[in-house]
Protein backbone atom coordinates (compact mmCIF):
# COMPACT_ATOMS: atom_id res chain seq x y z
CA UNK A 1 0.00 0.00 0.00
CA UNK A 2 2.94 2.23 0.83
CA UNK A 3 4.28 1.45 -2.08
CA UNK A 4 1.54 2.30 -4.31
CA UNK A 5 1.23 5.74 -2.44
CA UNK A 6 4.78 6.35 -2.89
CA UNK A 7 4.21 5.51 -6.89
CA UNK A 8 1.48 7.72 -7.10
CA UNK A 9 3.08 10.83 -5.26
CA UNK A 10 5.90 10.07 -7.53
CA UNK A 11 3.59 10.36 -10.95
CA UNK A 12 2.09 13.12 -9.87
CA UNK A 13 5.20 15.37 -9.42
CA UNK A 14 6.80 14.24 -13.02
CA UNK A 15 2.37 14.49 -14.36
CA UNK A 16 3.52 18.63 -13.53
CA UNK A 17 6.39 18.55 -15.79
CA UNK A 18 4.21 16.52 -18.22
CA UNK A 19 1.72 19.21 -18.43
CA UNK A 20 3.77 22.13 -19.08
CA UNK A 21 5.16 20.54 -22.11
CA UNK A 22 1.17 19.81 -23.02
CA UNK A 23 0.95 23.46 -22.35
CA UNK A 24 3.27 24.55 -25.53
CA UNK A 25 1.54 22.24 -28.05
CA UNK A 26 -1.98 22.61 -26.87
CA UNK A 27 -1.44 26.64 -26.62
CA UNK A 28 0.26 26.40 -30.11
CA UNK A 29 -2.92 24.26 -31.06
CA UNK A 30 -5.27 26.88 -29.37
CA UNK A 31 -3.87 29.93 -30.68
CA UNK A 32 -2.67 29.39 -34.70
CA UNK A 33 -4.47 25.57 -35.03
CA UNK A 34 -0.91 24.20 -35.90
CA UNK A 35 -0.05 20.94 -34.93
CA UNK A 36 3.78 21.40 -33.72
CA UNK A 37 5.61 18.42 -34.85
CA UNK A 38 8.99 19.84 -33.90
CA UNK A 39 7.46 19.44 -30.27
CA UNK A 40 9.55 16.75 -29.14
CA UNK A 41 12.92 17.77 -30.93
CA UNK A 42 12.70 21.02 -29.15
CA UNK A 43 11.47 19.27 -25.85
CA UNK A 44 15.06 17.81 -26.74
CA UNK A 45 16.94 20.34 -27.15
CA UNK A 46 15.52 21.96 -23.91
CA UNK A 47 17.43 19.04 -22.31
CA UNK A 48 20.97 19.05 -24.32
CA UNK A 49 20.57 23.56 -23.29
CA UNK A 50 20.72 22.68 -19.58
CA UNK A 51 23.06 19.63 -20.22
CA UNK A 52 26.00 22.06 -22.11
CA UNK A 53 25.21 25.12 -19.58
CA UNK A 54 25.70 22.53 -16.96
CA UNK A 55 28.68 20.84 -17.76
CA UNK A 56 30.29 23.29 -20.44
CA UNK A 57 30.17 26.56 -18.36
CA UNK A 58 29.27 24.89 -14.91
CA UNK A 59 26.36 27.12 -14.37
CA UNK A 60 23.86 25.71 -12.09
CA UNK A 61 21.53 23.46 -14.31
CA UNK A 62 18.25 25.86 -12.45
CA UNK A 63 19.95 28.89 -14.22
CA UNK A 64 19.99 26.59 -16.73
CA UNK A 65 16.56 25.89 -17.33
CA UNK A 66 15.84 29.87 -17.26
CA UNK A 67 18.51 30.34 -19.98
CA UNK A 68 16.71 27.61 -22.10
CA UNK A 69 13.28 29.62 -21.32
CA UNK A 70 14.72 32.64 -22.69
CA UNK A 71 16.41 30.77 -25.70
CA UNK A 72 13.71 28.55 -26.21
CA UNK A 73 11.08 31.56 -26.73
CA UNK A 74 13.60 33.03 -28.94
CA UNK A 75 13.61 29.70 -31.42
CA UNK A 76 9.76 29.56 -31.46
CA UNK A 77 9.51 32.85 -32.75
CA UNK A 78 12.60 32.17 -35.50
CA UNK A 79 10.51 28.88 -36.50
CA UNK A 80 7.41 30.43 -36.77
CA UNK A 81 8.63 33.11 -39.03
CA UNK A 82 10.72 31.21 -40.90
CA UNK A 83 8.63 27.95 -41.30
CA UNK A 84 4.98 28.71 -40.06
CA UNK A 85 4.12 32.43 -41.49
CA UNK A 86 4.01 31.58 -44.79
CA UNK A 87 1.79 28.49 -44.57
CA UNK A 88 -0.29 29.69 -41.80
CA UNK A 89 -3.38 29.56 -44.13
CA UNK A 90 -2.93 26.88 -46.24
CA UNK A 91 -4.47 23.97 -45.66
CA UNK A 92 -3.15 21.57 -42.10
CA UNK A 93 -1.09 19.21 -44.41
CA UNK A 94 0.78 22.66 -45.05
CA UNK A 95 1.63 23.35 -41.01
CA UNK A 96 1.87 19.69 -40.76
CA UNK A 97 4.96 19.48 -43.32
CA UNK A 98 6.32 22.40 -42.30
CA UNK A 99 6.72 21.77 -38.58
CA UNK A 100 7.95 18.31 -39.29
CA UNK A 101 10.77 19.80 -41.49
CA UNK A 102 11.91 21.22 -38.71
CA UNK A 103 11.71 17.98 -36.65
CA UNK A 104 13.64 16.71 -39.45
CA UNK A 105 17.00 19.48 -39.14
CA UNK A 106 16.71 19.59 -35.38
CA UNK A 107 16.79 15.67 -35.45
CA UNK A 108 19.52 15.39 -38.12
CA UNK A 109 21.99 18.67 -37.18
CA UNK A 110 21.62 16.89 -33.40
CA UNK A 111 22.07 13.56 -34.30
CA UNK A 112 25.28 14.81 -35.83
CA UNK A 113 26.61 17.16 -33.29
CA UNK A 114 26.09 14.95 -29.92
CA UNK A 115 25.44 11.84 -31.14
CA UNK A 116 22.50 9.65 -30.51
CA UNK A 117 24.76 8.31 -27.03
CA UNK A 118 22.76 9.21 -23.69
CA UNK A 119 23.60 11.90 -21.55
CA UNK A 120 22.32 13.29 -18.03
CA UNK A 121 22.57 15.69 -15.74
CA UNK A 122 25.15 14.71 -12.98
CA UNK A 123 23.49 16.66 -10.24
CA UNK A 124 21.72 16.23 -7.01
CA UNK A 125 19.57 17.82 -4.46
CA UNK A 126 19.37 14.80 -2.27
CA UNK A 127 16.15 13.59 -1.06
CA UNK A 128 13.60 14.20 1.98
CA UNK A 129 11.70 11.46 3.35
CA UNK A 130 8.09 12.71 4.61
CA UNK A 131 6.89 9.32 6.56
CA UNK A 132 6.26 6.17 4.62
CA UNK A 133 7.84 8.34 1.35
CA UNK A 134 10.60 9.59 -0.07
CA UNK A 135 10.21 12.27 -2.46
CA UNK A 136 13.91 13.17 -5.02
CA UNK A 137 14.42 16.64 -4.59
CA UNK A 138 15.12 17.50 -8.54
CA UNK A 139 11.43 15.88 -9.16
CA UNK A 140 9.81 18.27 -6.04
CA UNK A 141 11.98 21.18 -7.51
CA UNK A 142 9.88 20.20 -10.98
CA UNK A 143 6.74 20.54 -9.79
CA UNK A 144 6.89 23.69 -8.53
CA UNK A 145 8.60 25.09 -11.15
CA UNK A 146 6.22 24.15 -13.22
CA UNK A 147 3.05 25.12 -10.62
CA UNK A 148 4.99 28.35 -10.99
CA UNK A 149 5.20 28.03 -14.59
CA UNK A 150 0.97 27.44 -14.87
CA UNK A 151 0.60 30.64 -12.66
CA UNK A 152 2.75 32.75 -14.85
CA UNK A 153 1.16 31.50 -17.78
CA UNK A 154 -1.97 32.65 -16.61
CA UNK A 155 -1.19 35.81 -15.33
CA UNK A 156 0.39 36.71 -18.65
CA UNK A 157 -2.81 35.60 -20.59
CA UNK A 158 -5.01 37.35 -18.74
CA UNK A 159 -3.45 40.14 -16.80
CA UNK A 160 -1.10 41.79 -19.65
CA UNK A 161 -2.24 43.71 -23.11
CA UNK A 162 0.28 40.99 -25.14
CA UNK A 163 -1.69 38.09 -22.91
CA UNK A 164 -5.02 39.41 -24.00
CA UNK A 165 -3.72 39.75 -27.72
CA UNK A 166 -3.24 36.56 -27.82
CA UNK A 167 -7.06 35.26 -26.31
CA UNK A 168 -8.05 37.69 -28.98
CA UNK A 169 -5.89 36.15 -31.72
CA UNK A 170 -6.94 32.80 -30.85
CA UNK A 171 -10.51 33.65 -30.87
CA UNK A 172 -10.66 35.41 -34.32
CA UNK A 173 -7.78 36.74 -35.85
CA UNK A 174 -9.32 39.22 -38.14
CA UNK A 175 -11.20 40.96 -35.78
CA UNK A 176 -8.24 41.80 -33.71
CA UNK A 177 -6.33 42.63 -36.40
CA UNK A 178 -9.40 45.37 -37.22
CA UNK A 179 -9.05 46.24 -33.91
CA UNK A 180 -5.25 46.91 -34.39
CA UNK A 181 -3.69 43.81 -33.26
CA UNK A 182 -0.04 43.25 -34.90
CA UNK A 183 -1.64 39.77 -35.39
CA UNK A 184 1.89 38.50 -37.24
CA UNK A 185 3.72 39.46 -33.97
CA UNK A 186 1.48 37.89 -31.52
CA UNK A 187 1.20 34.45 -33.76
CA UNK A 188 5.28 34.47 -33.82
CA UNK A 189 4.77 35.56 -29.52
CA UNK A 190 2.52 32.55 -29.12
CA UNK A 191 4.56 30.18 -31.29
CA UNK A 192 7.20 31.02 -28.94
CA UNK A 193 5.54 30.42 -25.48
CA UNK A 194 4.59 27.03 -26.61
CA UNK A 195 8.31 26.60 -28.11
CA UNK A 196 9.32 27.82 -24.29
CA UNK A 197 7.37 25.56 -22.40
CA UNK A 198 8.58 22.71 -24.28
CA UNK A 199 12.31 23.31 -23.69
CA UNK A 200 11.66 24.56 -20.50
CA UNK A 201 9.66 20.88 -19.72
CA UNK A 202 12.45 19.14 -21.26
CA UNK A 203 15.11 21.43 -19.53
CA UNK A 204 13.33 20.10 -15.79
CA UNK A 205 13.32 16.56 -17.12
CA UNK A 206 16.82 16.32 -17.52
CA UNK A 207 17.30 17.04 -14.21
CA UNK A 208 16.32 14.17 -13.48
CA UNK A 209 15.82 11.40 -16.59
CA UNK A 210 18.95 10.51 -18.89
CA UNK A 211 18.37 11.63 -22.43
CA UNK A 212 19.18 11.36 -26.25
CA UNK A 213 19.28 13.92 -29.02
CA UNK A 214 16.10 11.58 -29.83
CA UNK A 215 14.53 11.40 -26.10
CA UNK A 216 12.05 14.20 -27.16
CA UNK A 217 9.75 11.73 -29.06
CA UNK A 218 8.58 9.86 -26.28
CA UNK A 219 7.39 12.83 -24.56
CA UNK A 220 5.74 14.58 -27.90
CA UNK A 221 3.65 11.32 -28.24
CA UNK A 222 2.53 11.86 -24.08
CA UNK A 223 1.69 15.53 -24.51
CA UNK A 224 -0.51 14.76 -27.46
CA UNK A 225 -2.24 12.31 -25.05
CA UNK A 226 -2.28 15.05 -22.31
CA UNK A 227 -3.52 17.59 -24.91
CA UNK A 228 -6.95 15.55 -26.21
CA UNK A 229 -7.34 14.07 -22.42
CA UNK A 230 -7.51 17.76 -21.30
CA UNK A 231 -9.25 19.60 -24.32
CA UNK A 232 -6.82 20.96 -27.33
CA UNK A 233 -6.38 24.40 -26.97
CA UNK A 234 -7.03 24.65 -23.53
CA UNK A 235 -4.15 24.80 -21.39
CA UNK A 236 -5.36 23.96 -17.62
CA UNK A 237 -7.07 20.75 -19.09
CA UNK A 238 -3.71 19.99 -20.42
CA UNK A 239 -1.69 20.46 -16.61
CA UNK A 240 -4.91 18.09 -14.98
CA UNK A 241 -3.74 15.60 -18.38
CA UNK A 242 -0.82 15.95 -17.40
CA UNK A 243 -1.11 14.97 -13.44
CA UNK A 244 -3.29 11.84 -14.92
CA UNK A 245 -0.76 10.49 -17.09
CA UNK A 246 1.55 11.02 -14.36
CA UNK A 247 -0.50 9.05 -11.85
CA UNK A 248 -0.81 6.27 -14.29
CA UNK A 249 2.79 6.17 -14.94
CA UNK A 250 3.13 5.94 -11.19
CA UNK A 251 0.64 3.05 -11.33
CA UNK A 252 0.68 0.89 -13.57
CA UNK A 253 4.14 -0.79 -13.11
CA UNK A 254 2.87 -1.68 -9.47
CA UNK A 255 0.77 -4.60 -11.18
CA UNK A 256 1.95 -4.93 -14.61
CA UNK A 257 5.41 -4.55 -16.32
CA UNK A 258 6.57 -1.07 -17.39
CA UNK A 259 7.01 -1.62 -21.39
CA UNK A 260 2.68 -1.61 -20.90
CA UNK A 261 2.60 2.09 -19.73
CA UNK A 262 2.89 3.16 -23.18
CA UNK A 263 0.19 0.86 -24.53
CA UNK A 264 -1.93 1.56 -22.02
CA UNK A 265 -1.84 5.38 -22.62
CA UNK A 266 -2.49 5.30 -25.87
CA UNK A 267 -5.82 2.82 -25.47
CA UNK A 268 -6.49 6.18 -23.24
CA UNK A 269 -6.08 8.08 -26.07
CA UNK A 270 -8.16 6.03 -28.56
CA UNK A 271 -11.17 5.65 -25.84
CA UNK A 272 -11.45 9.62 -25.00
CA UNK A 273 -11.13 10.49 -29.10
CA UNK A 274 -13.91 8.01 -29.23
CA UNK A 275 -15.89 8.64 -26.00
CA UNK A 276 -15.33 12.44 -25.34
CA UNK A 277 -13.20 13.85 -28.45
CA UNK A 278 -13.64 17.42 -26.90
CA UNK A 279 -11.33 15.98 -23.80
CA UNK A 280 -12.44 15.68 -20.12
CA UNK A 281 -12.08 19.60 -19.30
CA UNK A 282 -13.31 20.80 -22.99
CA UNK A 283 -11.83 21.93 -26.01
CA UNK A 284 -11.19 25.70 -27.32
CA UNK A 285 -14.12 25.80 -29.56
CA UNK B 1 -11.32 67.07 -49.83
CA UNK B 2 -11.77 63.96 -49.32
CA UNK B 3 -10.62 62.12 -45.86
CA UNK B 4 -10.57 58.52 -47.38
CA UNK B 5 -10.47 58.03 -51.40
CA UNK B 6 -10.63 54.63 -53.14
CA UNK B 7 -9.16 55.43 -56.62
CA UNK B 8 -9.74 52.86 -59.20
CA UNK B 9 -9.16 49.87 -57.22
CA UNK B 10 -9.45 46.16 -58.56
CA UNK B 11 -9.32 43.43 -56.35
CA UNK B 12 -10.59 39.93 -55.54
CA UNK B 13 -9.89 36.71 -54.14
CA UNK B 14 -7.65 34.02 -55.57
CA UNK B 15 -8.80 34.39 -59.44
CA UNK B 16 -12.11 35.83 -59.03
CA UNK B 17 -11.68 39.80 -59.42
CA UNK B 18 -14.99 41.39 -57.67
CA UNK B 19 -13.79 44.89 -57.68
CA UNK B 20 -13.13 46.65 -61.43
CA UNK B 21 -12.02 49.82 -60.67
CA UNK B 22 -14.39 51.32 -58.18
CA UNK B 23 -14.04 55.13 -57.42
CA UNK B 24 -15.61 56.43 -54.12
CA UNK B 25 -14.85 59.28 -51.53
CA UNK B 26 -15.73 59.91 -48.41
CA UNK B 27 -16.16 63.58 -46.92
CA UNK B 28 -14.65 64.38 -43.56
CA UNK B 29 -18.01 64.78 -41.16
CA UNK B 30 -20.22 63.40 -43.35
CA UNK B 31 -22.22 59.90 -43.65
CA UNK B 32 -21.47 58.50 -46.44
CA UNK B 33 -23.53 55.34 -48.07
CA UNK B 34 -22.36 52.70 -50.37
CA UNK B 35 -25.58 50.72 -51.21
CA UNK B 36 -25.85 47.84 -53.38
CA UNK B 37 -27.32 44.15 -54.15
CA UNK B 38 -26.16 41.08 -52.58
CA UNK B 39 -23.04 40.48 -54.76
CA UNK B 40 -22.20 43.77 -55.52
CA UNK B 41 -18.41 43.64 -54.52
CA UNK B 42 -18.92 46.02 -51.09
CA UNK B 43 -17.63 44.08 -48.34
CA UNK B 44 -14.67 43.22 -50.93
CA UNK B 45 -14.07 47.13 -51.15
CA UNK B 46 -14.21 47.18 -47.54
CA UNK B 47 -11.55 44.49 -46.95
CA UNK B 48 -9.53 46.05 -49.73
CA UNK B 49 -9.86 49.43 -48.14
CA UNK B 50 -8.82 47.76 -44.91
CA UNK B 51 -5.98 46.07 -46.46
CA UNK B 52 -7.14 42.44 -45.62
CA UNK B 53 -7.08 41.37 -48.86
CA UNK B 54 -4.93 43.36 -51.05
CA UNK B 55 -5.39 45.59 -54.18
CA UNK B 56 -4.60 44.31 -57.33
CA UNK B 57 -4.65 47.69 -58.91
CA UNK B 58 -5.27 51.26 -57.57
CA UNK B 59 -5.11 52.69 -54.30
CA UNK B 60 -6.40 53.84 -50.98
CA UNK B 61 -5.18 57.06 -49.68
CA UNK B 62 -6.44 58.58 -45.96
CA UNK B 63 -5.58 62.01 -45.11
CA UNK B 64 -3.36 62.60 -48.58
CA UNK B 65 -1.26 59.69 -48.07
CA UNK B 66 -1.37 56.42 -49.50
CA UNK B 67 -1.94 53.67 -47.46
CA UNK B 68 -2.72 51.40 -49.92
CA UNK B 69 -0.14 48.53 -48.23
CA UNK B 70 -0.27 49.23 -44.84
CA UNK B 71 -1.69 46.01 -43.29
CA UNK B 72 -5.20 46.47 -41.58
CA UNK B 73 -3.71 46.80 -37.78
CA UNK B 74 -1.43 49.78 -39.18
CA UNK B 75 -4.57 51.19 -40.36
CA UNK B 76 -6.53 51.06 -37.26
CA UNK B 77 -4.05 52.60 -35.77
CA UNK B 78 -4.43 55.89 -37.91
CA UNK B 79 -8.02 55.89 -37.45
CA UNK B 80 -9.32 53.98 -40.08
CA UNK B 81 -11.60 51.50 -38.70
CA UNK B 82 -14.14 48.80 -39.61
CA UNK B 83 -16.67 46.85 -37.94
CA UNK B 84 -16.85 44.24 -40.02
CA UNK B 85 -19.79 41.66 -41.55
CA UNK B 86 -21.04 39.33 -39.02
CA UNK B 87 -19.94 41.54 -36.18
CA UNK B 88 -16.78 39.41 -35.39
CA UNK B 89 -16.97 39.71 -31.91
CA UNK B 90 -14.59 37.88 -29.59
CA UNK B 91 -17.30 34.78 -28.33
CA UNK B 92 -14.98 33.58 -25.69
CA UNK B 93 -14.29 37.37 -24.38
CA UNK B 94 -16.49 39.22 -21.88
CA UNK B 95 -18.36 42.52 -23.17
CA UNK B 96 -15.62 44.71 -21.05
CA UNK B 97 -12.90 42.74 -22.80
CA UNK B 98 -14.57 43.55 -26.40
CA UNK B 99 -15.01 46.82 -25.69
CA UNK B 100 -11.01 47.07 -23.99
CA UNK B 101 -9.80 45.24 -27.28
CA UNK B 102 -11.58 47.95 -29.53
CA UNK B 103 -9.07 50.41 -27.25
CA UNK B 104 -6.22 48.43 -28.54
CA UNK B 105 -4.71 51.16 -31.04
CA UNK B 106 -2.31 53.55 -29.43
CA UNK B 107 -4.06 56.42 -30.26
CA UNK B 108 -7.36 54.91 -28.74
CA UNK B 109 -5.31 54.12 -24.93
CA UNK B 110 -5.83 57.71 -23.32
CA UNK B 111 -9.10 57.73 -24.04
CA UNK B 112 -10.36 54.34 -22.57
CA UNK B 113 -12.26 55.53 -19.70
CA UNK B 114 -13.97 58.19 -21.62
CA UNK B 115 -15.53 56.28 -24.38
CA UNK B 116 -16.48 53.22 -21.96
CA UNK B 117 -18.15 55.32 -20.38
CA UNK B 118 -20.01 57.33 -23.24
CA UNK B 119 -20.55 53.57 -25.24
CA UNK B 120 -22.33 52.81 -22.04
CA UNK B 121 -24.70 55.72 -22.25
CA UNK B 122 -25.12 54.43 -25.89
CA UNK B 123 -26.03 51.27 -25.23
CA UNK B 124 -26.88 51.13 -21.70
CA UNK B 125 -27.52 47.05 -22.60
CA UNK B 126 -24.19 46.64 -22.99
CA UNK B 127 -23.68 47.85 -19.86
CA UNK B 128 -26.07 45.45 -17.76
CA UNK B 129 -24.23 42.61 -19.58
CA UNK B 130 -20.73 43.55 -19.60
CA UNK B 131 -19.51 40.61 -17.68
CA UNK B 132 -21.44 38.11 -20.22
CA UNK B 133 -19.47 36.34 -22.92
CA UNK B 134 -19.69 38.23 -26.29
CA UNK B 135 -20.61 34.96 -27.85
CA UNK B 136 -23.93 34.84 -25.25
CA UNK B 137 -25.64 37.95 -26.38
CA UNK B 138 -28.84 38.53 -28.41
CA UNK B 139 -27.51 39.65 -32.48
CA UNK B 140 -29.12 42.85 -31.82
CA UNK B 141 -26.88 43.53 -28.70
CA UNK B 142 -23.98 41.77 -30.70
CA UNK B 143 -24.27 44.60 -33.07
CA UNK B 144 -24.13 46.90 -30.46
CA UNK B 145 -21.12 45.40 -28.72
CA UNK B 146 -19.67 45.64 -32.66
CA UNK B 147 -20.35 49.25 -33.21
CA UNK B 148 -19.46 49.73 -29.42
CA UNK B 149 -16.10 48.14 -30.12
CA UNK B 150 -15.42 49.86 -33.11
CA UNK B 151 -16.21 53.62 -31.59
CA UNK B 152 -13.79 52.33 -28.56
CA UNK B 153 -11.19 52.72 -31.21
CA UNK B 154 -11.17 56.26 -31.34
CA UNK B 155 -11.78 56.27 -35.00
CA UNK B 156 -11.30 59.29 -37.22
CA UNK B 157 -13.29 56.78 -40.46
CA UNK B 158 -15.64 54.59 -39.30
CA UNK B 159 -17.16 51.72 -41.96
CA UNK B 160 -20.01 49.79 -40.90
CA UNK B 161 -20.80 46.73 -42.76
CA UNK B 162 -23.89 45.69 -42.73
CA UNK B 163 -25.30 47.44 -39.40
CA UNK B 164 -28.95 46.09 -40.02
CA UNK B 165 -28.68 42.78 -41.47
CA UNK B 166 -30.74 40.45 -39.57
CA UNK B 167 -32.28 43.36 -36.78
CA UNK B 168 -35.83 44.22 -36.07
CA UNK B 169 -36.19 47.47 -37.38
CA UNK B 170 -36.98 48.98 -34.14
CA UNK B 171 -33.16 48.58 -33.54
CA UNK B 172 -31.98 49.44 -36.52
CA UNK B 173 -33.64 52.39 -35.86
CA UNK B 174 -32.00 52.88 -32.48
CA UNK B 175 -28.40 52.30 -34.25
CA UNK B 176 -29.33 54.85 -37.01
CA UNK B 177 -29.68 57.07 -33.93
CA UNK B 178 -26.39 56.30 -32.28
CA UNK B 179 -24.57 56.99 -35.58
CA UNK B 180 -26.40 60.61 -35.52
CA UNK B 181 -24.33 61.02 -32.54
CA UNK B 182 -21.24 60.03 -33.57
CA UNK B 183 -21.49 62.26 -36.90
CA UNK B 184 -22.26 65.23 -34.59
CA UNK B 185 -19.10 64.37 -32.80
CA UNK B 186 -17.01 64.63 -36.09
CA UNK B 187 -16.64 60.93 -37.10
CA UNK B 188 -16.57 60.12 -40.91
CA UNK B 189 -18.93 57.63 -41.47
CA UNK B 190 -19.63 54.91 -44.24
CA UNK B 191 -22.53 52.35 -44.11
CA UNK B 192 -22.62 49.68 -46.15
CA UNK B 193 -26.10 47.97 -46.68
CA UNK B 194 -28.12 45.87 -48.62
CA UNK B 195 -31.01 48.05 -46.72
CA UNK B 196 -31.13 50.72 -49.38
CA UNK B 197 -34.09 52.82 -48.50
CA UNK B 198 -32.79 52.86 -45.30
CA UNK B 199 -28.95 53.56 -45.77
CA UNK B 200 -30.20 56.81 -48.29
CA UNK B 201 -32.40 57.87 -45.69
CA UNK B 202 -29.84 58.43 -42.85
CA UNK B 203 -27.13 59.42 -45.19
CA UNK B 204 -25.20 62.63 -46.72
CA UNK B 205 -24.02 61.24 -49.38
CA UNK B 206 -24.23 57.88 -51.53
CA UNK B 207 -22.87 55.46 -53.86
CA UNK B 208 -24.41 53.01 -55.80
CA UNK B 209 -21.56 49.39 -56.80
CA UNK B 210 -22.95 47.34 -59.48
CA UNK B 211 -20.78 44.74 -60.71
CA UNK B 212 -17.68 46.13 -58.82
CA UNK B 213 -17.77 49.20 -60.15
CA UNK B 214 -19.88 52.89 -58.83
CA UNK B 215 -22.53 52.71 -61.37
CA UNK B 216 -23.93 55.76 -59.82
CA UNK B 217 -22.96 58.48 -56.82
CA UNK B 218 -24.59 61.64 -55.69
CA UNK B 219 -26.88 63.33 -52.67
CA UNK B 220 -28.70 60.76 -51.11
CA UNK B 221 -32.08 62.49 -51.05
CA UNK B 222 -31.19 62.99 -54.60
CA UNK B 223 -30.45 59.00 -55.27
CA UNK B 224 -33.59 57.90 -53.27
CA UNK B 225 -35.73 59.91 -56.20
CA UNK B 226 -33.45 58.69 -59.13
CA UNK B 227 -35.69 56.67 -61.12
CA UNK B 228 -33.70 53.89 -61.66
CA UNK B 229 -32.58 53.24 -58.30
CA UNK B 230 -35.91 53.34 -57.30
CA UNK B 231 -36.76 50.35 -60.27
CA UNK B 232 -33.82 48.71 -59.28
CA UNK B 233 -33.09 49.01 -55.62
CA UNK B 234 -36.35 50.40 -53.85
CA UNK B 235 -39.26 48.27 -55.75
CA UNK B 236 -41.05 50.73 -57.04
Amino acid sequence: MDFLFASIIDGLLLGFVYGIAAMGLTLIWGVMNVINLAHGPIIALGMFGVYLIFTGLGVNPYIGVVLVAVLGLLLGMLIYYIAVHRVINAPHLSTLLATFSINMIIIGLGTAVFSASPRNVDFSLGSMTLGPITLLGSRVVAAVASLLITGGLYAFLYKTRQGRYIRAVANNRDAAELMGVPSTKILALSFGLGTMLASVAGALIATFFPFTILAGGVYELKSFVIGVLGGLGNPIGALFGGLILGVLEGIIPTFMPTTWVPVLEFVLFVLILLVRPQGIFGAKK
Amino acid sequence: MAILEIRDVASGYGEVQILWGAKMGLEKGQLTSLVGANGAGKTTMLRTVMGLIKPWEGSVWFDGKDISHLPAHAKAELGVVLVPEGRQLFTDMSVEENLEMGASPVRARPHIKRNLEKVYEMFPRLKERRAQKGGTLSGGEQQMLAVARGIMAEPVVLMIDELSLGLAPVLVLGLFESLQQLKREGITLLLVEQNVQMALAVSDYGYVLAHGKVELQGPSRELARDDHVRAAYLGM
